[in-house]
């Protein structure tokens, strides 16, 4: 690569000076892996990379708020330091199971949890844990911050609704105690490739009946999706396997591609058995 | 100037001093400028491992990190593993249990193994295949790449004694 | 040292002998080569599968600052007149001449002294195309109207193509027969007919060094630094193309990273020689990982399989065709169709044989070698099929083979006897590693589980020569020069050991000189399990002549038999003082004879026969199809292992990739366009991948005419592999898979077309 800028702005206003309006080819960098494959593959070729590595500490760090109700991660925050770290293990376990099949040690040494949600390729496997986990972004741009639900972040293949210029700061994540929670990646091919269908799925369970469930189907549509359908069949009742099978249904209208990891169809089968088995599993 | 730079940093021990461009990436860096082959791209993209570079003691792919971030770095490739004519004992692990056939993954592997006894002294093989995913070598050594890492482990347990 | 009796050296897991360059960075791979001056080639590639070319517009690229000059394929006309290469065929031109024939194909070269400008210009050409009707397809190619070539153009290297010559009209690049007895009649009067159709996929070799060469060519020499598995072919073409003699022509290999095939014959030196006449500098081209999907692939393949059967299980009639889809350019594709073709039948004694074997061109990245040279693919086709006959005889799918089975002593089906061949021995170990009469829990839940078995066999390329040099210094140390590419096989290390125990030295002591034919004599090529028996035979040749020329010394200088003075007291008896050598050499061509054109019945058309058996074990989820291999067991007969240690490791590397493309690998096209062709999206096994419980053996044999017993092991357990795993999952599922890669899909397909059946 050749004619490309690189900074690492020390301030936020430095930065985005440096990554300009609309027309700008400049573009925050995290830890720069999505960008690279990006930048070697020649699909885009930014002018510049902004680093957001010294711009301001609140990207950084993990913290759980001192009511232990909530994390607030900063969008810099490495994979690997989100699987190391002890207070996730402990409290969001299903975070820390995610990432012995995300990537490799290499990559997620590297990558960092704001570059992975911008990046939006529906087939990465966080962006369904979070938004199971109900969480939301703080994002910070020229024209201020803003609270995001995840639900309302990604609009589709590769696309979020980031205002331009505005950047990932943080990662809200509430710990909600009493859930059981799962991410299952299912691949066709081998064990290292993308997941032809991931679900993130939370149960919150008392005695036997399900009293609230969270459902996100990635990797299969343009964008990590609430199966709000199969929830409302599940929620407030106890889950008997003929529940769980007419929730598996309820998948049925989701748009799916085909694509060399599998044809449409046969995703939406592997949804179905996956799903119900999952929650069957967890019910348990 | 921002697409050129100077990077000071530690390579292998000593001070270093590089010229770098905007686009340049950590491995063509260590070719190019430094003559060190041990690192070399094979996937280019993350994958294979081919390029593995330990950038302050974290093991990176030097494919995809850009030569610039190496400025105040400590950076350690597989030419800096041995001690002189002394192999570490992954490699000679690797050596015993005859963990490579054709070699250009080797370095990878080795440097990954490393990394992986610092954090599991004794690995299981579940373990083991779960690190090491990022590594692919085609002429297929995997059972021995296993054998290696298991008496690798051993050796180094031997010499903790010691 | 230690004193080295005879005989201890074969059979002994020496370590190979160039590890601590391996383990430390230092090996010096192709990969790594700067030469002074050199400039750096980048290749902008077609985007079209078939077209004519309209313009190819470099004027902007050739503009870019630091852009030595853009190269097309006139430019290359200025200093070779006829710039079109190939094994068999010279087919392939060096850049796309007038138009292109696969969307990939080579189009220009920018050249750069910094690699990185040389990739900037690649974005600023321009090429303009008429598209024309493209055939991807090789059945549907091989009666089309739309032509890959207007004529084929054998390459005069292979004499038994001549006949091809000037034929035109067709995409069929090369029809190979076998016929024997009379299969009409045997099906006419059969109990039972049974009639299949397989088929194969692309997959690559993925070597993880991928391809790349660096050519000087100035004052009349040319000297190539390659990664190639052939450098002594190398020499040859590019001699042939540029109208030199040989002695003008340098090619060195050093280390190579991995070759499996793909880096035979003649590859990018072509166009890097070219590049560099033109320039008059050094000019290297290294391709990226997904380059390596547009310069060789290995040929997907129809093959549709018929048989006649007695009531009792005798097979007495085969007929076999076999399609090959070899993509744009030829490479070695025709050899493959030959090769595969001659032993597609299986190993199996079988009457009445009638084979038709068809190289056909398509516009697809070009197909060639690729470990096991066309056998796996058959082997696939034949050992289902075996299976499925047996299922509907209600045979035990053992016995069924056992009762058929090709054994020493008989002819194959092409006439050759079979000779020290140990198939059912394979078959056998393979049975008893899987426990095949163990009981199998079936059932369980949503799981079933099933065993499978096959075997098969291969012969070898031939005729073939291989050339070796012994060197003993005057201090008794010894170098070994050979053309042998040791791309990780192990192979310097096992002619080390071979020479070590001829002349009773220790292997590890011996320095084995890497490729350069200025130096190491001729070899036909690192290819097709060939190493061992035929380059081991001249290097033992090699090391016998050395070993009777030292006997001679000193018998010249009077010394009393049996007095085993050392060489270099002779030497300095001789000539006074430390000086002087012993050279040995050693040249070896087995026997061969070339098969009728029409029957393709030879007595000897294979030196030695390569044997493998596989066996696996899965388990199936009935709801997905997703499959676990939980047990895989390969077998291969390798004669007397040299270094058992080497030999399991190529066993089990050829297993584990050919696993990869059994159930994981395969280039999948639209349109004509590769649409997964990276590791993103083309997976290799990984350490994940393996099977929990995976055994590699060798059985207990001998080559009798190879060298100390032995015969090559890189491509056994490549043949039985795939259809194992394809009866493993017919016996767990009750249905066959026809086509490869078997995925989890095709499994749950095949589950439901059943239940649709009314199955169980
Ligand atoms: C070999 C390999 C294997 C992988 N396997 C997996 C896998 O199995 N599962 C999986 O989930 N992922 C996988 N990934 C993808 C990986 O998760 C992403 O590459 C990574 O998350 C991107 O993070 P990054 O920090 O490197 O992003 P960057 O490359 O820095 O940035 C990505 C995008 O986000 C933008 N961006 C970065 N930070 C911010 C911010 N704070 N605010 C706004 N925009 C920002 C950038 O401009 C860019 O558009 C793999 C990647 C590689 C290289
Ligand atoms: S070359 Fe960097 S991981 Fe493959
Ligand atoms: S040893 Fe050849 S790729 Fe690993």
């Amino acid at each position: 690569m050749i004619g490309l800028d690189i900074h690492e702005p020390q301030s936020l206003e430095e930065a985005f000076a440096l990554l300009g309006d609309d027309e700008s080819t400049a573009r925050p960098m995290g830890g720069g892996t999505a960008l690279m494959l990006m930048m070697k593959a020649r699909l885009f070729k930014p002018s510049a990379l902004v680093s957001l590595a010294k711009a301001d500490p609140r990207f950084h760090g993990i913290h759980l708020s001192s009511d232990g109700k909530a994390f607030t991660i900063g969008a810099m925050t490495t994979f690997a330091a989100l699987e190391h770290h002890d207070a996730i293990a402990k409290h969001l376990p299903v975070i820390t199971q995610t990432m012995v099949t995300l990537a490799n040690p290499r990559v997620r040494n590297v990558a960092t949890i704001g570059g992975n949600l911008a990046h939006a390729d529906p087939h990465l496997d966080l962006p369904p844990v979070w938004l199971s986990l109900d969480s939301s972004i703080r994002t910070i741009g020229p024209a201020g911050e803003r609270i995001v639900p995840l639900a309302d972040f990604f609009a589709g293949y590769y696309e979020t609704n980031l205002l331009p210029g505005e950047l990932i700061m943080q990662v809200h994540v509430p710990v909600s105690p009493g859930w059981r929670r799962r991410y299952v990646k299912i691949t066709t091919r081998s064990a290292h490739d993308w997941p032809a269908v991931g679900i993130a799925l939370g149960l919150q369970m008392q005695a036997e009946l399900c009293t609230d469930v969270r459902i996100v189907l990635s990797a299969a549509t343009d964008r990590p999706l609430r199966l709000e359908a199969a929830e409302s069949i599940l929620r407030g009742q106890k889950l008997t396997p003929g529940r769980i099978a007419d929730a598996a249904q309820a998948t049925g209208d989701i748009h799916i591609e085909s694509d060399s990891r599998g044809s449409a169809d046969y995703k939406a089968h592997l949804l179905k058995v996956h799903l119900a088995r999952a929650l069957q599993d967890l019910s348990e | 100037m921002s697409n050129q730079r100077i990077v000071n940093f530690t390579l292998n021990g000593e001070k270093s001093t590089a010229i770098v461009r905007g686009g340049e990436t950590l491995v063509e860096l260590l070719q190019n400028k430094f003559d060190l082959k041990g690192a070399r791209e094979s996937c280019g993209q993350g994958l294979c491992g081919c390029c593995t570079v330990l950038v302050n003691g974290s093991a990176v792919a030097g494919c995809l990190m850009l030569a610039w971030f190496v400025d105040g770095a400590d950076v350690q490739t597989i030419e800096g593993l041995a001690n002189g004519n002394n192999l570490d004992p992954v490699q000679e692990a690797f050596i015993e249990a005859g963990a490579f056939q054709c070699g250009f993954c080797t370095s990878g592997f080795i440097l990954m193994t490393k990394k992986l006894l610092s954090e599991h002294p004794d690995p299981s093989d579940e373990e083991i295949r779960h690190y090491l995913i990022g590594n692919l070598c085609r002429c297929s050594a995997y059972p021995e790449i296993i054998e290696a890492v298991h008496l690798a482990a051993a050796k180094m347990r031997v010499l903790a004694r010691a | 040292m230690a004193t080295i009796t005879a005989g201890s050296q074969i059979g002994r897991s020496i370590p190979r002998l160039e590890s601590r360059d391996k383990v430390t960075g230092r090996a010096e791979y192709t990969h790594h080569l700067k030469l002074p001056g050199m400039l750096y080639g980048k290749i902008f590639r077609s985007t079209m599968p078939h077209a004519k070319i309209r313009k190819v517009d470099t004027s902007a690229a050739a503009a870019l600052p630091g852009v030595y000059r853009v190269v097309t394929i006139d430019d290359i006309r200025t200093v070779i007149p006829h710039p079109y290469y190939g094994p068999a065929f010279h087919d392939q031109p060096v850049l796309a001449d007038g138009k292109v024939r696969f969307a990939g194909e080579p189009v220009a070269v920018v050249l750069a002294s910094d690699p990185a400008v040389a990739e900037e210009a690649l974005g600023l050409i321009e090429a303009e195309y008429e598209e024309l009707p493209a055939v991807y397809d090789e059945l549907e190619a091989a009666s089309s109207p739309h032509l890959v070539h207007d004529e084929l153009k054998p390459a005069a290297t292979f004499p038994d193509l001549q006949h091809l010559k000037g034929r035109r009209g067709t995409n069929i690049a090369l029809d190979y027969k076998m016929r024997r007895g009379n299969v009409d009649a045997a099906f006419a009067s059969a109990d039972h007919v049974f009639e299949h159709e397989f088929r194969t996929q692309q997959v690559m070799h993925v070597p993880m060094e991928p391809f790349v060469t660096v050519a000087d060519v100035a004052n009349g020499q040319a000297t190539l630094h390659t990664a190639s598995q052939g450098p002594s072919f190398v020499r040859i073409e590019i001699a042939r193309l540029l109208g030199w003699p040989e002695n003008r022509v340098r090619v060195k290999v050093p280390h190579l990273g991995g070759g499996f095939g793909g880096k035979l014959y003649i590859k990018l030196e072509a166009l890097v020689t070219s590049l560099s006449l033109l320039v008059a500098r050094p000019v290297k081209i290294s391709l990226t990982m997904e380059e390596q999907f547009f310069m060789v692939t290995r040929h997907p393949c129809t093959f549709r399989i018929k048989s006649a059967v007695t009531k009792a299980g005798k097979i007495t009639a085969r007929k076999c065709e076999v399609w090959w889809n070899g993509g744009a350019y030829a490479d070695i594709g025709p050899r493959v169709t030959q090769k595969a073709g001659f032993t597609s039948a299986g190993p199996y004694d079988i009457e009445n044989v009638w084979i038709d074997s068809f190289a056909v061109y398509t516009n697809r990245p070009p197909c060639g070698a690729l470990r096991g040279f066309g056998a796996p693919q058959t082997a696939w086709a034949y050992e289902c099929h075996m299976d499925m006959m047996a299922r509907e005889l209600d045979l035990d799918p053992v016995a069924f083979r056992r009762m058929n089975m090709l054994r020493n002593g008989r002819p194959q089906a092409g006439g050759t006897v079979m000779e020290d061949a140990d198939i059912e021995a394979s078959m056998d170990l393979a049975l008893e590693r899987i426990g095949w009469n163990a009981p199998l829990e079936r059932v369980s839940g949503n799981i079933r589980r099933g065993r499978g078995i096959a075997i098969g066999f291969k012969g070898i390329t031939a005729p073939t020569t291989s050339v070796a040099i012994v060197n003993v210094y005057a201090d008794g140390s010894c170098v070994l020069y050979i053309s042998t590419v040791d791309m990780g096989q192990g192979s310097d290390t096992v002619m080390a050991q071979i020479v070590g125990e001829v002349l009773n030295l220790d292997p590890e002591k011996i320095k084995v000189i890497h490729p350069d034919t200025d130096v190491t004599p001729y070899d036909m090529g690192t290819l097709g399990s060939r190493s061992t028996y035929h380059m081991g035979t001249a290097v033992r040749l090699a090391a016998e002549d050395a070993k009777n020329k030292i006997e001679e010394l000193a018998r010249d200088l009077d010394m009393p038999p049996g007095s085993n003075l050392p060489v270099a007291e002779l030497l300095r008896k001789k000539y006074g003082m430390q000086a002087g050598n012993i050279i040995g050499t050693g040249s070896f061509m087995p026997d061969y004879q070339k098969p009728d054109p029409e029957t393709g019945q030879t007595r000897k058309a294979t030196p030695f026969w390569g044997v493998g058996a596989s066996s696996a074990e899965v388990e199936i989820d009935m709801e997905t199809g997703e499959f676990k291999v939980t047990k895989l067991v390969n077998i291969a007969d390798v004669g007397v292992p040299i270094n058992p240690k080497l030999v399991e490791a190529q066993l089990s590397g050829a297993g584990i990739m050919q696993y990869g493309f059994t159930t994981i690998e395969n280039m999948i096209f639209r349109d004509g366009q590769l649409t997964n062709g990276s590791l993103a999206d083309y997976k290799i096994p990984s350490l994940l991948d393996m099977p929990k419980v995976f055994i590699n053996e060798a059985t207990r044999s001998n080559q009798k005419d190879g060298p100390f017993g032995a015969k090559g092991a890189g491509e056994s357990t490549t043949i039985a592999l795939s259809p194992a795993i394809g009866n493993a999952i017919a016996d767990a599922i009750g249905v066959h898979i026809p086509d490869l890669p078997v995925t989890p899909e095709a499994v749950y397909r095949a589950i439901q077309s059943l239940k649709n059946a009314g199955g169980h």
